[in-house]
Protein backbone atom coordinates (compact mmCIF):
# COMPACT_ATOMS: atom_id res chain seq x y z
CA UNK A 1 0.00 0.00 0.00
CA UNK A 2 2.82 2.51 1.11
CA UNK A 3 6.34 2.32 0.19
CA UNK A 4 9.32 3.86 3.04
CA UNK A 5 10.59 7.04 2.58
CA UNK A 6 6.82 8.23 0.54
CA UNK A 7 5.23 10.89 1.27
CA UNK A 8 1.77 9.63 1.18
CA UNK A 9 1.31 10.03 4.86
CA UNK A 10 -0.10 13.23 5.31
CA UNK A 11 -2.79 12.17 2.43
CA UNK A 12 -3.43 9.04 4.11
CA UNK A 13 -3.84 11.27 7.21
CA UNK A 14 -6.70 13.31 5.91
CA UNK A 15 -8.59 9.88 4.10
CA UNK A 16 -8.03 8.16 7.75
CA UNK A 17 -9.62 11.47 9.70
CA UNK A 18 -12.62 11.74 7.66
CA UNK A 19 -12.91 7.90 7.38
CA UNK A 20 -13.17 7.76 11.21
CA UNK A 21 -15.04 10.75 11.92
CA UNK A 22 -17.82 8.87 9.48
CA UNK A 23 -17.45 5.93 11.59
CA UNK A 24 -16.76 6.66 15.14
CA UNK A 25 -17.53 8.67 17.58
CA UNK A 26 -15.74 11.77 18.16
CA UNK A 27 -12.88 11.12 20.41
CA UNK A 28 -12.80 7.36 19.29
CA UNK A 29 -12.04 8.86 15.78
CA UNK A 30 -9.18 10.92 17.40
CA UNK A 31 -7.51 8.29 19.03
CA UNK A 32 -7.81 5.84 16.22
CA UNK A 33 -6.75 8.13 13.44
CA UNK A 34 -3.35 9.04 15.63
CA UNK A 35 -2.76 5.76 16.16
CA UNK A 36 -2.86 4.80 12.49
CA UNK A 37 -0.91 8.19 11.96
CA UNK A 38 1.77 7.39 14.12
CA UNK A 39 2.04 3.48 13.41
CA UNK A 40 2.64 4.46 9.62
CA UNK A 41 4.84 6.80 10.40
CA UNK A 42 6.78 4.39 12.35
CA UNK A 43 6.37 1.75 10.17
CA UNK A 44 7.75 3.93 7.13
CA UNK A 45 10.53 4.92 9.00
CA UNK A 46 12.06 1.52 9.87
CA UNK A 47 10.71 -1.14 7.05
CA UNK A 48 13.06 -2.16 5.00
CA UNK A 49 13.85 -0.68 2.00
CA UNK A 50 12.23 -3.01 -0.17
CA UNK A 51 9.12 -3.75 2.29
CA UNK A 52 5.74 -3.20 0.97
CA UNK A 53 3.96 -1.29 4.35
CA UNK A 54 0.57 -2.32 4.96
CA UNK A 55 -2.03 -0.63 7.23
CA UNK A 56 -5.19 -2.27 8.78
CA UNK A 57 -8.27 -0.33 10.24
CA UNK A 58 -9.89 -3.56 11.87
CA UNK A 59 -13.66 -3.01 13.65
CA UNK A 60 -15.37 -5.40 15.67
CA UNK A 61 -18.06 -5.24 17.81
CA UNK A 62 -16.00 -4.58 20.73
CA UNK A 63 -13.03 -3.19 19.53
CA UNK A 64 -11.30 -1.36 16.67
CA UNK A 65 -7.76 -2.70 16.09
CA UNK A 66 -5.25 -0.84 13.59
CA UNK A 67 -2.23 -2.38 12.39
CA UNK A 68 0.96 -2.11 10.31
CA UNK A 69 2.71 -4.48 8.68
CA UNK A 70 5.96 -4.58 7.11
CA UNK A 71 9.43 -6.16 6.75
CA UNK A 72 12.56 -4.84 9.28
CA UNK A 73 16.20 -6.56 9.76
CA UNK A 74 16.23 -8.04 13.10
CA UNK A 75 17.84 -5.26 15.18
CA UNK A 76 15.40 -3.23 14.67
CA UNK A 77 12.74 -5.44 15.39
CA UNK A 78 14.35 -6.31 18.48
CA UNK A 79 14.40 -2.08 19.52
CA UNK A 80 10.70 -1.91 18.47
CA UNK A 81 10.01 -4.61 20.69
CA UNK A 82 11.64 -3.11 23.74
CA UNK A 83 10.10 0.24 23.32
CA UNK A 84 6.94 -1.44 23.34
CA UNK A 85 7.39 -3.59 26.25
CA UNK A 86 9.06 -0.70 28.21
CA UNK A 87 5.87 1.49 26.98
CA UNK A 88 3.41 -1.13 27.90
CA UNK A 89 5.05 -1.38 31.54
CA UNK A 90 4.46 2.04 32.15
CA UNK A 91 2.92 4.43 29.17
CA UNK A 92 3.69 7.75 31.19
CA UNK A 93 6.95 6.95 32.15
CA UNK A 94 8.08 6.88 28.66
CA UNK A 95 6.00 9.29 27.11
CA UNK A 96 7.25 11.89 29.76
CA UNK A 97 10.86 10.70 29.60
CA UNK A 98 10.61 11.24 25.20
CA UNK A 99 9.86 14.45 26.33
CA UNK A 100 12.05 14.95 28.49
CA UNK A 101 14.99 13.65 25.82
CA UNK A 102 13.54 16.37 23.62
CA UNK A 103 13.95 19.39 25.37
CA UNK A 104 17.77 18.61 25.79
CA UNK A 105 18.02 18.82 22.35
CA UNK A 106 17.76 15.26 21.94
CA UNK A 107 16.24 13.74 18.76
CA UNK A 108 12.47 12.64 18.80
CA UNK A 109 12.77 8.84 17.87
CA UNK A 110 9.89 6.78 17.23
CA UNK A 111 8.84 6.44 20.53
CA UNK A 112 7.54 9.73 21.19
CA UNK A 113 4.66 8.38 18.46
CA UNK A 114 4.64 4.98 20.09
CA UNK A 115 4.18 6.16 23.44
CA UNK A 116 1.58 9.12 22.60
CA UNK A 117 -0.38 6.01 21.53
CA UNK A 118 -0.31 4.07 24.78
CA UNK A 119 -0.33 6.99 26.89
CA UNK A 120 -2.14 10.01 24.88
CA UNK A 121 -4.99 8.16 23.72
CA UNK A 122 -4.89 5.00 26.12
CA UNK A 123 -4.69 2.39 23.18
CA UNK A 124 -3.08 -1.14 23.88
CA UNK A 125 0.09 -1.65 21.64
CA UNK A 126 1.26 -5.24 20.80
CA UNK A 127 3.87 -6.64 18.13
CA UNK A 128 4.04 -9.79 16.13
CA UNK A 129 6.93 -10.80 14.59
CA UNK A 130 7.56 -13.61 12.11
CA UNK A 131 10.78 -13.79 10.53
CA UNK A 132 11.94 -10.01 8.75
CA UNK A 133 7.96 -9.74 8.64
CA UNK A 134 6.92 -7.25 11.73
CA UNK A 135 3.12 -6.61 12.43
CA UNK A 136 2.35 -3.75 15.14
CA UNK A 137 -0.60 -3.12 16.63
CA UNK A 138 -2.73 -0.71 18.51
CA UNK A 139 -6.80 -1.67 19.69
CA UNK A 140 -9.39 0.49 21.22
CA UNK A 141 -11.84 -1.30 23.32
CA UNK A 142 -15.42 -0.30 22.83
CA UNK A 143 -16.03 1.13 26.39
CA UNK A 144 -12.21 2.85 26.03
CA UNK A 145 -14.29 4.82 23.29
CA UNK A 146 -15.17 7.86 24.60
CA UNK B 1 -0.72 47.23 15.42
CA UNK B 2 1.55 45.79 17.96
CA UNK B 3 4.90 43.76 16.32
CA UNK B 4 3.76 40.36 16.50
CA UNK B 5 0.93 41.22 14.12
CA UNK B 6 3.12 42.64 11.25
CA UNK B 7 4.82 38.66 11.63
CA UNK B 8 4.71 37.27 8.08
CA UNK B 9 2.69 34.07 8.27
CA UNK B 10 3.79 31.47 6.66
CA UNK B 11 1.57 29.92 4.17
CA UNK B 12 0.70 26.40 5.07
CA UNK B 13 -1.87 23.83 3.23
CA UNK B 14 -3.00 22.28 6.68
CA UNK B 15 -2.42 24.94 8.89
CA UNK B 16 -4.14 28.52 9.66
CA UNK B 17 -2.47 31.04 11.19
CA UNK B 18 -4.43 34.44 12.56
CA UNK B 19 -3.45 36.96 15.11
CA UNK B 20 -6.81 37.58 16.34
CA UNK B 21 -6.23 40.47 19.00
CA UNK B 22 -2.98 41.99 20.51
CA UNK B 23 -0.33 39.39 21.36
CA UNK B 24 -2.55 36.57 20.71
CA UNK B 25 -2.03 33.93 18.18
CA UNK B 26 -4.60 31.40 16.85
CA UNK B 27 -3.69 28.13 14.79
CA UNK B 28 -6.13 25.83 13.39
CA UNK B 29 -6.43 23.17 11.10
CA UNK B 30 -3.80 19.96 11.39
CA UNK B 31 -0.34 19.26 11.68
CA UNK B 32 0.94 16.19 9.59
CA UNK B 33 4.15 17.23 7.91
CA UNK B 34 7.24 15.34 8.77
CA UNK B 35 9.53 18.45 8.97
CA UNK B 36 7.19 21.29 10.44
CA UNK B 37 9.92 23.13 12.38
CA UNK B 38 11.20 24.14 9.10
CA UNK B 39 8.45 26.26 8.19
CA UNK B 40 5.93 26.57 11.27
CA UNK B 41 8.82 26.23 13.66
CA UNK B 42 10.70 29.16 12.04
CA UNK B 43 7.65 31.33 12.34
CA UNK B 44 7.20 30.40 16.04
CA UNK B 45 10.96 31.57 16.75
CA UNK B 46 10.07 34.80 14.79
CA UNK B 47 7.28 35.16 16.74
CA UNK B 48 9.27 34.49 20.18
CA UNK B 49 11.99 36.97 19.27
CA UNK B 50 9.28 39.41 18.24
CA UNK B 51 8.20 39.17 22.20
CA UNK B 52 10.81 39.06 23.78
CA UNK B 53 12.37 42.42 21.68
CA UNK B 54 9.61 44.14 21.98
CA UNK B 55 9.38 42.71 26.17
CA UNK B 56 5.68 41.59 25.88
CA UNK B 57 4.62 40.52 29.58
CA UNK B 58 2.56 37.75 27.57
CA UNK B 59 2.08 35.87 24.17
CA UNK B 60 -1.32 34.35 24.07
CA UNK B 61 -1.33 31.07 21.79
CA UNK B 62 -4.88 29.76 20.42
CA UNK B 63 -4.40 25.96 19.78
CA UNK B 64 -8.20 24.79 20.18
CA UNK B 65 -8.75 24.65 16.56
CA UNK B 66 -5.41 22.64 16.43
CA UNK B 67 -7.20 18.96 15.92
CA UNK B 68 -3.93 16.90 14.93
CA UNK B 69 -0.41 17.60 15.39
CA UNK B 70 2.01 14.52 15.27
CA UNK B 71 5.06 14.03 17.32
CA UNK B 72 7.67 16.34 15.11
CA UNK B 73 5.12 19.20 16.13
CA UNK B 74 4.46 18.36 19.83
CA UNK B 75 8.57 18.54 19.69
CA UNK B 76 8.05 22.06 18.34
CA UNK B 77 6.24 23.23 21.20
CA UNK B 78 9.02 21.60 23.69
CA UNK B 79 10.93 24.12 21.67
CA UNK B 80 9.11 26.86 22.31
CA UNK B 81 8.74 26.60 25.54
CA UNK B 82 12.66 25.72 26.02
CA UNK B 83 13.82 29.13 24.15
CA UNK B 84 11.61 30.59 26.66
CA UNK B 85 12.67 28.90 29.49
CA UNK B 86 16.17 29.65 28.22
CA UNK B 87 15.92 33.52 27.99
CA UNK B 88 18.23 35.79 30.03
CA UNK B 89 16.65 39.15 28.40
CA UNK B 90 12.99 39.13 28.78
CA UNK B 91 10.94 36.20 29.34
CA UNK B 92 7.09 36.69 28.85
CA UNK B 93 4.58 34.15 29.56
CA UNK B 94 3.11 31.84 27.53
CA UNK B 95 -0.27 31.01 28.31
CA UNK B 96 -1.49 28.32 25.48
CA UNK B 97 -5.80 28.00 25.50
CA UNK B 98 -6.17 24.56 24.74
CA UNK B 99 -9.40 22.64 24.10
CA UNK B 100 -11.00 19.73 26.70
CA UNK B 101 -12.44 18.18 23.86
CA UNK B 102 -9.46 17.54 21.38
CA UNK B 103 -7.91 14.50 22.83
CA UNK B 104 -4.10 15.16 21.90
CA UNK B 105 -3.97 18.75 24.33
CA UNK B 106 -5.66 17.29 26.78
CA UNK B 107 -2.62 14.73 28.28
CA UNK B 108 0.10 16.60 26.49
CA UNK B 109 0.36 19.88 27.18
CA UNK B 110 -0.64 18.70 30.91
CA UNK B 111 2.47 16.94 30.95
CA UNK B 112 4.57 19.96 28.81
CA UNK B 113 3.61 22.05 31.47
CA UNK B 114 4.53 20.02 34.10
CA UNK B 115 8.33 19.87 33.17
CA UNK B 116 8.53 23.43 31.23
CA UNK B 117 7.86 25.32 34.54
CA UNK B 118 6.32 28.70 35.57
CA UNK B 119 6.12 30.82 32.67
CA UNK B 120 4.08 28.09 30.23
CA UNK B 121 0.55 28.73 31.14
CA UNK B 122 -2.15 25.90 29.84
CA UNK B 123 -5.89 27.61 29.80
CA UNK B 124 -8.55 25.15 29.21
CA UNK B 125 -11.55 26.52 27.70
CA UNK B 126 -13.84 24.49 25.52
Amino acid sequence: MFSPGSSTLESTHSFLAAYTADRLPSAAAQKVSLAAYELLSNAMNYASLSSDVVLEIVQHADRTIVRTANDAIAARISMLREQIDRIRTDSEGAFVQELKRSMKGGHTRAMLGLARIAFEVGLKLDLDAAGQRVRVSAELRRDERR
Amino acid sequence: MTNLETLKRPDLPTVKLEFTQANSLKVSGTITSKEPDKSLGAFFRTVHDAAVSSRLPEVRVDLRGLTFVNSSAIRMFIDWAMWLANEQDHRYRLRVVTSPQVTWQRVSFSTLAHLAGEHLIIERTP
